[in-house]
């Protein structure tokens, strides 16, 4: 059975984007589009991988990583952040979070996704 | 070609990226990436060096240079490393001291030397080593 990935992403545009490019690799994609159902969903049902956006409303994607890495129920989820907030400090703040990589969104994004996910084992 | 740019033996793999306009920054952000792979850095290290390539490309271009972005392996001794360097012509003159305070309170967090090279035009020198500890501290806030 393919492997699931929960995308978090509040641009339906991007998540389907996004999807486009988890599902080409054969993952599964369900989608949060804010921080809490993200949260919420990953305590449920704990994917393979999480895909975090930054800029989300209510609660932000460093906070997001940060209560997933503290909840022992999701601790161990790989977690990639996948932003256009790309500076020093913003960088910083999401490996400090706990996130496994922190990927631009540019149009080398889908190919720097996939070779993460080889990279953690998610794929082979 | 030399083999040294800065104190470090230069290795393979060697990448130059020309930074001519913002679209290049994406280059060169991919192209930091891409070298840090080839060399074993996790994931994590490699979003950091691409962040600092990719900061340090911006910071020259702001002051209206084109320029060349140079990543290349480094030795020294026993470690192993992912060198990025930049000429930064607009700097001749100014403090050595002070541009580093200003480029290590920028770029610090990312990498684990900066250095400056040269007088007459000066090259900003970026290194991580590989293997060199967990640099990157969790924190639970």
């Amino acid at each position: 059975m393919a492997l699931e990935v929960l995308l978090v992403e509040d641009s339906r545009t991007q998540a389907a984007q996004i999807r486009e490019t988890l599902e080409s690799v054969g993952l599964r994609v369900r989608v949060a589009y804010d921080g809490p159902e993200g949260i919420r969903d990953a305590i449920e049902n704990p994917p393979a991988l999480i895909v975090l956006d930054v800029k989300l409303p209510t609660m932000d994607g460093f906070q997001v990583c940060r209560r997933l890495k503290r909840n022992p129920a999701t601790q161990d989820i790989p977690i990639i952040m996948l932003t256009e907030k790309t500076g020093p400090q913003a960088t910083m703040t999401g490996l400090r979070a706990g996130a496994d990589d922190y990927i631009s969104k540019d149009i080398f994004a889908s190919e720097h996704l996939i070779n993460t996910l080889q990279e953690l084992g998610i794929l082979e | 070609m030399t083999d040294t740019l800065g104190p470090f033996h230069i290795r393979p793999p060697i990448m130059t990226v020309k930074v001519e306009d913002s679209m290049d920054i994406m280059i060169v952000r991919d192209t930091a990436r891409r070298a840090a792979a080839l060399l074993g850095f996790t994931p994590a290290n490699r979003a950091q060096l691409s962040t600092a390539a990719a900061t340090l490309a911006e910071l020259v271009l702001k002051t209206g240079e084109a320029h060349t972005i140079q990543m290349n392996g480094v030795i020294n001794g026993l470690k192993e490393g992912l060198q990025i360097s930049s000429q930064a012509s607009f700097l001749a003159g100014v403090s050595a001291a002070n541009v580093l305070v200003a480029l290590r309170s920028k770029l610090g967090d990312l990498v684990d030397e900066i250095l400056l090279a040269g007088d007459e035009t000066p090259t900003v020198i970026m290194v991580m080593w590989l293997n060199s500890g967990d640099r990157i501290e969790y924190h639970d806030e």
